[in-house]
This record gives C-alpha cells, structure tokens and sequence, in this order.
C-alpha cells in the first residue's frame, strides 16, 4: 500500500513537472515596462496534454465514487465532499474550463465543420457522465458539475415552485440547448460558455457584467435550488433523456416505501414524484381524449416551431459575427471611416474583398435557414410533448425520485428511517 | 401570498439576469466592444528629456528611392538599396553609380573589395564598381535575408526566416550555421518574431547579433558559441520594447553600440558593456508608427539613417 502511495505521488510530481515544461511559452510576452497591464485572455491557456488526461481520469474517478456513493454506500455527506472536490477541482483550479455542459458545442461544432477535429479529452468529458447517467441517474450533477456543486451549496430556504411554472421554465433549456447547437454548428459562437454564469468567479476575472449575473443566479439559488440547473442548463436535458432510461437509480428508501411521507418535501428540486391518487386514475375517458387531441397536435407544433424558425433565421443570423460584420458594412458604407471600430477596420486592413465577405455572409445565412427550421421543429415536437405529458397517467405506488429531474443529491434518502 | 417577499426578490433578480443577457449580446456584435483593451498609450515615453540627446541632425538627402530598405557605409561611400536598385552616394549628396536588379534588395553590405546585396531568397556579389560577379541562391523556401556582414574572409546571414546566421566563404559556398543556443542554462536560440534581424562586427572584429524577442545583443565566436550578452527590455527610453527590438544596428568607432527600434522608431546609443549612453534621435524625429531606420557609421562617428517613411538619408552629428 505505502509503496502504491510513492509511486502515486512520484507520478504526480513528474506528470507536473512535464507540464511546466511543456507550458513555456515559444515567444517571451511584449514587454512593455510600467504602466501596462496585459487583459486577461477569454479562454485560460491550454493544458499540457498529461494534464488534460489526468483531468479525464479525475473525471472517472469522481463520477464512479459519486455512483457508489449515490446507489450503494447512501451517502449524502460523501456526495456533499465529492462535490466539493469537483467544485475547487473541476471549477477554480481547471478554471472551469472544459466543462461537460460547454462539451455540447464542441460536439456540435465537429459534427458540422469538417474543418474542426473535437479533442479525444473533450469528447470524453461529454461522453462519460452520459454513459454513467445511462447506468446510474445524474450522479454527475450530484459530485462531479462545478456549477451544480456551487449552487448545490447556497441552497438556503428553498421554495417549492407550482407546477406549471416548473412545466413552463422547464422548456428554456431546450430552447438554450438549441441555439447552443445552431450556433456552434454555424460557427457563431459557444454561447453555453459565454454566458456561463459562473466561469468568470472560478477564473476570479470576470467583467462587472458577468460577475452580476453570476450573483444573481447564486442569489435566486437560495431560494430556488439549483436554479442554472433546472431552468437554463442544455446538458441538464441530455442527462434528463439518459437518466429516465437509467439502469440503476438513486432510491429514497433502500428496501421497502413505508409511505411515512417524512421525504415528501425533502428534495429542494421538486423532483419527487408522490404515489398517485386513485381517483385520478378512474377518470380515464376525458384523459384519454385529451391524450389523443394533443398527439394528433405534436406534428402541427413541429410545423409551426419549424416555420416560425425558419421565419426568424435572418434576425437569428446576426449573431453571426460575419454576416452582422457584412450587414453593417453593405448597410452603412460610412463605417469604413470609423477608426475605433476594430472589427471593420481589421477586416479592411485584411485586404479582403467585400463582395468575399458578403458570400461568406450568405453561406452562414443559408445554414441558419436550414438550422433554424431544425431548430423550430425541435421546439415545436418540445412544446408538444411537454403538453402531452400533462395528460399521460403513470401510477405510482411510492414516494419516488422522478428519474429525468433527480440529480441524485441524496438528501431525501436521509429523511427515510427505513433502513436496510 | 406566501413567501412573497422571496417571490418579489426573485423577480427582480429574473429581470437582472435577463437585463445582463440582452445587454452583453448586444454589446458583443463587431464595431460595439469597448474600447481596445489591450492598448497601451505609449505616448508619454516617446517624450525624451533633452538632455538625454547627445546628438543633432546635421544634414539630409532626399533619396530617389520610393521604398529604400537598406544603408552600408564602406571607404567614404553610401550604398543604398531599395526598389529594384542600389546606389552608391557620397557622403556630400553626389550619386556615384546606380545598379539595377531584377528583385527588390532587402538589405547591403559594402566589404573592402565586394558588395554584398541581400534578397529576400538570395545575394548578389557585385565588385566595387557594381559589377555582379556571383549569385548566391542556395537558400531555403523560408529563408528571409534581413542582414550581411564579412569578416576574414567569411560571410555571415542574418536569416530572420530561418532564425539562424548562415556562414558562408567568399566563393558562396555555406560553412556552416550559428542557431544562437549555446547551452543548457541559455537553449533560447534566436527568437524572431518579425522579419528584423541584424548583426555587425565591431572594430575588434567580434560577430554581434540581435536577438530581438530578447531584446539582447549576443556576442557569438565565428564558431557559433555565445561569448557574452547583453539584454535591455523596457519601455523606458534605457530599453528596448514591444515584441522584438533592437530592429538594426551599427557601431561606433569606440566600439558603442547604435540601435535603431521599429514601434516607437528612437535611434540610442549604449556603452560597449551595454549601458545606456544616450540617444541619437527621438521618436518625434519620425512618422507615427513608421518603419526603423537602417544605420550605417562613418569613420568619424557620425550616424547616418535611413529613414524609409520619409525617403531621406539623415546624417546625425555628436553635438
């Protein structure tokens, strides 16, 4: 044992070692002397690849540890800690960067630019805690997110929010998932990263702006748990769709419901399903008509989300730093003579050709057109089934964690005096 | 209502988070970003106290040149270089002979019985009279010429594209390379950000060359082995700055040091150890953000710049 420990620690110091080599930078910075402080760069500065596989292995580590400790050692306080680690080590000392929820752009972006190769290590950080959420629920929320672990610790006076405004809210991270995808996918932007409201305080340089937001989610987590999570995280809805087919999952009780109702309102998140009311279950005729009604209606949403999207691209478009950039320019000539614009004047000073530009401009437009019917139908067949579910009846026996929202916290499964 | 204070509070901080979201996405379009933060007001150092300059300008000639590159002094001649052509002057203003090439000249060196024109790919040997009598075209693809000087017989390249010096013998033929790392402690080699790489011999016959991304001159043998350094990095007016600075250089017959920096364009002159002596002439001598000036010395000391932005030989005289 102690010689795994030595050998361990040997490994380590190497394996830092190695990246502080590898770090040095190729070209000593400008120097400037006094007076000058360089900007902080957007992105924290690549890792050493020894270090971006270690932090794959950690990844590993971390998600088997919070499945063990989710589905057979019950341990909330070993998830708390596991958490905690994942926030300092995942959050502020990998600057929170790559992340597992920014890996959805990463995806995107090497599925339709050819000219994009996704890194092996980032397509494992948004591989892993789907596989393991395949197999044991979002324990990944649970010990391994940083932004979960964060808000997961402010959580103060929790309230419970109505259900249809849960319903309601609960449609916002498809929509963010979706542009997420059409915007990585036409090469716009990362905007799950750019408005990630929690990068700027691991790095500790946020803009005023960002750092604002970053309070106010914190703040509104106090109140309303995990916040982010349920009403704006896009990986949240993958895990969701993972974790409703999920082999194995976090249980409140560990053998039989003694249907004590002490964990009726143990869970912040409104992610306990109640057993189901008989009369409920008898009124079945209107149910199933209802049902059918709203079946019959999901096409229609899909068409209509789809036209509406397609309908909206060219205003969508304009995110698009080259077609607003080509906009601008053929729209208002006269800012060519604007010196303090940098974009334009770099583009002149590129030597570019205008009539290049706007080409450019209109092949982005063009995949936004088709991206954006996509999209719309996405949000359509979304705004669909939400409705649909409404009037889907499942029995329910037991207090039950609801499969797609648990994160897998372990909180109720203290409140249960059932023991094994 | 229950909780409503918590209610009216999360209101708000909805409204704060959807207020944050709009306003950063419409500041993030091209052309509406605050201004440049990575801009760094240099001008109060391109104002040089008086007293620091040690030097005046005497004269100058306007150059039949609309782009002149290059300037050697050698037995009471100018060669310049530039367009397609170099043009050997008298130090009086007096054009003594014109040599067309067929490429633009990137830089000149002016030898006791050669001149050595240098290419972004290649060099020309031409006789004192500028006739050619060899051409040198056994360079790399990435090679580009920025420097020449002779010593003993050997000639020695400044290849900023290659980021080495190349030694060659008077007949053209290569003898070897100086890659600028000399041991464990000093594996920096030559760090060349820009096409700005210069080296000269001083009186005594020592090889010198710039290391601009250290912003140090080295003192190498013929062999290749860095005997001494000296490094100046600052924006003061005792320094070099930016990315890649000292852009030429020449010496004095004292063996000080005449540099000439491109960015902030200030021609100084520093004490063979390196120390800051005092300066030629300062940045408002120059255009904004114009070119570095080229120097050559003549035997009394005086220093003569090529100033490309304004197309004119200027002669700097000790005051």
């Amino acid at each position: 044992m102690k010689n795994c420990i030595k050998i361990s620690l040997i490994f380590i110091f190497l394996l830092f070692s190695l990246a502080g080599m590898t770090q040095q930078q190729r070209f000593p910075k400008p120097e400037f002397g006094n007076g000058y402080s360089q900007p902080t760069p957007i992105t924290p500065e690549p890792r050493a690849l020894a270090l971006e596989y270690t932090d794959v292995v950690v990844l590993l580590v971390v998600l088997s540890l919070a499945s063990w400790m989710a589905i057979r050692k019950r341990s909330r306080r070993g998830l708390l800690w596991l958490s905690v680690f994942s926030l300092i080590y995942f959050g502020f000392y990998r600057n929170g960067c790559i992340c597992s929820v920014g890996s959805v752009q990463n995806v995107a972006l090497t599925l339709f630019d050819p000219g994009y190769a996704i890194s092996i290590t980032t397509l494992l950080f948004f591989l892993l805690p789907l596989v393991f959420t395949l197999y044991f629920g979002r324990t990944f929320c649970a010990g391994a997110c940083p932004l979960g672990a964060m808000q997961d610790l402010l959580i103060i006076k929790p309230i419970s929010l109505p259900e249809w405004l849960r319903k309601t809210l609960g449609i916002i991270p498809y929509l963010y998932l979706t542009l997420a995808v059409l915007f990585a996918a036409t090469g716009t932007d990362f905007i799950i990263c750019r408005y990630d409201p929690f990068v700027g305080i691991f790095r500790m340089d946020a803009e005023f702006h960002m750092v604002i937001l970053g309070i106010a989610f914190l703040l509104m987590g106090m109140f309303v748990a995990r916040a982010y999570c349920r009403f704006l995280c896009p990986y949240g809805v993958i895990l969701s769709w993972m974790s409703r087919f999920s082999k194995w999952h976090l249980s409140i009780t560990p053998v039989a419901c003694i249907q004590c109702k002490l964990c009726s309102d143990s869970c912040p998140f409104d992610a306990i399903d109640y057993p189901t009311d008989e009369k409920q279950s008898k009124s079945t005729k209107w149910g199933v008509n209802r049902f059918l009604v709203y079946a019959i209606l999901i096409p229609l949403w899909i068409f209509i989300g789809g036209f509406a999207g397609s309908r909206a691209h060219t205003w969508i478009s304009k995110a698009n730093p080259t077609v607003y950039l080509a906009e601008l320019l053929v729209s208002n000539p006269e800012v060519r003579n604007d010196q303090k614009n940098l974009d334009v004047q770099a583009f002149l000073s590129s030597g570019k050709p205008l009539e290049t530009l706007v080409k450019e401009a209109t092949v982005i437009r063009r995949k936004f057109y088709t991206g954006s019917w996509i999209a719309g139908g996405f949000m359509g067949l979304v705004i669909g089934m939400t409705l649909l579910s409404q009037v889907v009846y499942r029995k329910k026996a037991d207090y039950q964690p609801h499969k797609g929202n648990c994160y897998s916290c372990g909180r109720c499964m203290n409140f249960c005096p059932v023991k094994k | 209502m229950k909780n409503k204070g918590i209610v009216i509070f999360l209101i708000i901080l909805s409204l704060i988070i959807v207020g944050v979201v709009v306003l950063d996405y419409n500041a993030s379009k091209p052309g509406m970003q605050p201004a440049n933060p990575y801009e760094f007001n240099v001008d109060p150092f391109s104002k040089i106290d008086s007293a620091l300059i040690r030097y005046k300008e005497s004269r100058n000639l306007a150059l039949n040149f609309s782009e002149p590159t290059g300037i050697s002094f050698r037995g009471n001649q100018l060669f310049v270089v530039g367009d397609q052509k170099m043009q050997i002057i008298e130090p009086a203003g007096k054009l003594m002979k014109e040599v067309s090439f067929d490429q633009k000249p990137t830089c000149v060196y002016a030898s006791t019985d050669e001149i050595f024109v240098g290419f972004q790919k290649s060099i020309a040997v031409l006789n004192r009279d500028g006739v050619k009598i060899a051409d040198w075209n056994s360079f790399s693809d990435s090679t580009v010429i920025t420097s020449i000087a002779e010593q003993s017989g050997t000639v020695f390249v400044a290849d900023a594209g290659k980021r080495i010096v190349r030694k060659f013998n008077l007949g053209g033929k290569p003898q070897g390379e100086i890659v600028g790392k000399s041991g464990n402690d000093q594996i920096h080699g030559f760090i060349i950000p820009s096409p700005y790489f210069d080296l000269a011999f001083n009186m005594d016959g020592e090889l010198w060359v710039v290391n601009p991304g250290k912003h140090s001159l080295e003192n190498y043998t013929v062999d290749g082995k860095l005997r001494t350094w000296w490094q100046a990095s600052s924006i003061k007016i005792e320094g070099f700055s930016g990315c890649c600075n000292p852009a030429h250089f020449a010496f004095l017959p004292d063996g000080s040091f005449v540099t000439s920096e491109k960015g902030m364009i200030r021609i100084k002159t520093y004490k063979p150890s390196g120390e800051f002596e005092g300066v030629v002439a300062a940045p408002s001598k120059f255009a904004e953000d114009g070119h570095a000036p080229d120097l050559a010395v003549d035997n009394q000391g005086n220093i003569y710049a090529l100033d490309s932005d304004k197309k004119m030989l200027r002669l700097f005289v000790k005051k």
